[in-house]
């Protein structure tokens, strides 16, 4: 496997001399192939893929700045791993004073903002 | 993003440590200062773009001129700041030292001066174009589509720059221009799309810091793969805690999975977003029998059918290699010009098979292809003749810029294109290739006030307009979005008509978007 990620390496680096850089270039034949696969099984996401496709980037936030996976942050806590959105929101989206927040939690805040701003 | 291990953040990171506090002492050359002393800077570090490099010993020295530009009748007076910053991660550790040219306006309240930060593509392209062809106070005169303004070419007071709206800091990504990482940290260990887009989060946040901006109205204008950086960072900002006004994004491929020139024209991808492109082309030409002179309503015209008929013929040609009936190929040689038999051979139309066969024994450029070539001829050199007669008049004119008006001068060249993409980590949220609109969407979900706005040129063959409407139509409607393409190439702004006209949008733009909340 790697030596074929090396060769696969190497033939993009080849490639790439033969012809001008473009911008946005042709990524290498690996990302291609993949790629193709991807997109028989995932067309472009709209509506509620699109929703659960923006949720998972921002939970992957979530989960990143949650190492020990407890599953709340801290004001402190969202804030130091690098979610300072979620502390800069805290009291909005801390409901229950619980002085920590779930990602259920930041998705019941949203919603409801785009609630109220529905009926503004 | 790359941690750097306690064991090795031993001297070298007090080195670094203390090289930062030399330049909080010096200033960052921010927009509140206005005096007249000028600091020119031999900058003696060598910079290199290979994947494995990283520098020991990186400086934030600047060099700072002081300049005047009449806009409109007014003048305006301003610094420019030529040298290099360091990103620093959540503890503190340098990961790159980033060269920046920084245009600020003198005298300006920090509080209600927007800020906007400028990224070209690539991934591996440096941010020269946008630098010394858009929106700057000065910008080269190409005459593009005309191919015949001699170089070097004439770097002009830019009538319709963007310094009476907003600062410019016009930024080069690791491994382009004169940004390197910072051992431990190799330039390859930013050559990803999340990766990249992190780095200039905590490249941006930093210059915000060290500027006393962090109040300022934020701005980010991407082109290019720059379209696709642009979004990412803006989730990553916004996530962060920090606003971002307004995202400017031009010439766009947003998500790579639709788009069939990157993928090389392996028919996979439906190029239908290419058609009005297409035809823009072919009426550029005289070639397409089916244009009225009013190019905006013949593209309408042609957007239409793309969406209607051409796609859904497109797509059964590439499930079952089946050609639509013969009125439809009429229809689409009518639109572009191109002949009857090019289409029955490659009916999902590649920029490629479009751009060598609408004339004989000519080429045309991929980026603007109104500029042609005859095959075999200079500009036909590598197969891209808009590029071919834009680059080295660029690629002169950095070469004077930075140490004649900047007063940066440095014994390394300055990469304009590096081989970042031959290894660059293209997956992104959990596909190979990225698709940013997510991004756009979770950006929105957190700032509501946040604004965007498309630009684009009509004649651009690699980042077609319309490809840009059909991804940007994934986004909930009502999204603060707007959308507006002129006749130009992928550097839109270099058409002297287009040029006006894209400055008059920006400027109600950043009226719009500085004050929202």
């Amino acid at each position: 496997m790697r030596q074929a990620l090396a060769l696969a390496l190497l033939l993009a680096a080849a490639a790439a001399h033969a012809g001008p850089r473009l911008d946005p270039g042709r990524p290498p034949s690996a990302a291609l192939q993949a790629a193709q696969a991807d997109n028989r099984t995932r067309p472009a996401s709209v509506g509620a893929t699109l929703d659960a496709d923006t949720e998972r980037l921002l939970r992957a936030s979530f989960d990143a700045a949650d190492p020990a996976h407890r599953g709340t942050l801290s004001r402190a806590e969202a804030q130091a791993g690098g979610f300072g959105w979620i502390a800069s929101h805290f009291d909005a989206i801390d409901t229950r004073h619980a002085g920590r927040v779930s990602f259920d939690d930041v998705r019941r805040y949203l919603k409801l903002r785009d609630a109220n701003a529905a009926t503004k | 993003m790359v941690k750097i291990q306690p064991f090795l953040r031993g001297p070298r990171f007090i080195a670094a440590a203390a090289a930062l506090a030399v330049v909080a002492a010096c200033g960052g050359g921010g927009g509140s200062g206005g005096g007249t002393d000028t600091s020119p800077f031999l900058d003696p570090n060598q910079y290199s773009t290979a994947a494995g490099a990283g520098l020991a010993a990186p400086n934030e020295k600047t060099a700072v001129t002081h300049h005047t530009l009449t806009l409109g009748g007014a003048a305006i007076a301003y610094t420019a700041t030529a040298g290099h910053l360091s990103a620093l991660d959540a503890s503190q550790a340098p990961e790159a030292s980033i060269f920046y040219v920084a245009y600020t306006a003198d005298g300006a309240a920090p509080a209600t001066r927007p800020v906007t930060f400028f990224f070209n593509g690539g991934p591996g392209a440096a941010t020269i174009w946008l630098h010394l062809g858009s929106f700057g106070p000065k910008r080269l005169v190409t005459g593009v589509p005309a191919t015949t303004q001699a170089l070097p070419f004439p770097y002009v007071d830019n009538a319709e720059s963007l310094i009476d709206t907003s600062d410019l800091v016009f930024v080069d990504p690791v491994g382009t221009g004169l940004s390197e990482a910072i051992l431990p940290h190799t330039n390859q260990s930013f050559w990803g799309v999340d990766v990249d887009a992190a780095l200039l989060r905590d490249f941006v946040q930093r210059w915000l810091a060290v500027n006393g901006r962090t109040a300022s109205p934020l701005f980010l204008y991407g082109e290019s793969y720059g379209t696709t950086r642009v979004p990412v960072l803006t989730r990553l900002l916004e996530t962060a805690g920090r606003r971002v006004n307004g995202v400017v994004e031009l010439s766009s491929i947003l998500d790579y999975n639709s788009n069939c020139s990157v993928n090389g024209g392996t028919p996979t991808v439906n190029c239908a977003g290419f058609l009005p492109s297409y035809a823009a082309v072919g009426s550029w030409y005289h070639l397409a029998t089916g244009a009225t002179g009013d190019l905006d309503a013949d593209l309408a015209t042609v957007r239409s059918y793309a969406d209607s008929t051409y796609a859904p013929d497109a797509a059964a040609w590439l499930a079952t290699a089946t050609l639509p009936p013969d009125s439809h190929i009429a229809a689409l040689v009518a639109f572009t010009g191109l002949p009857a038999a090019i289409w029955d051979q490659h009916f999902d139309m590649n920029y490629d098979s479009f751009r060598h066969n609408l004339i004989a024994n000519t080429t045309l450029g991929v980026y603007d292809g109104r500029v042609s070539a005859a095959v075999g001829s200079p500009l036909d050199t590598n197969d891209e003749p808009s590029n071919a007669f834009v680059a080295p008049g660029f690629a002169a004119a950095i070469k004077t810029v930075l140490p004649d008006e900047l007063g940066y001068t440095n014994p390394t060249p300055y990469v304009m294109s590096s081989a970042a993409i031959d290894t660059w980590d293209f997956s992104h949220g959990g596909r190979a290739l990225p698709d940013v609109v997510p991004d756009l969407s979770a950006a929105l979900l957190l700032d509501p006030a946040l604004k965007i706005l498309f630009l684009g040129g009509e004649h651009d063959l690699i980042t077609p307009f319309h490809q840009t409407e059909l991804d940007v139509a994934r986004l909930a409607s009502g999204a603060p979005i707007a959308l507006h393409f002129h006749p130009g190439g992928h550097m839109t702004y270099l058409d002297d008509g287009s040029r006006p006209l894209m400055k008059a949008e920006l400027a109600a733009f950043y009226a719009a978007a500085k004050g929202a909340q």
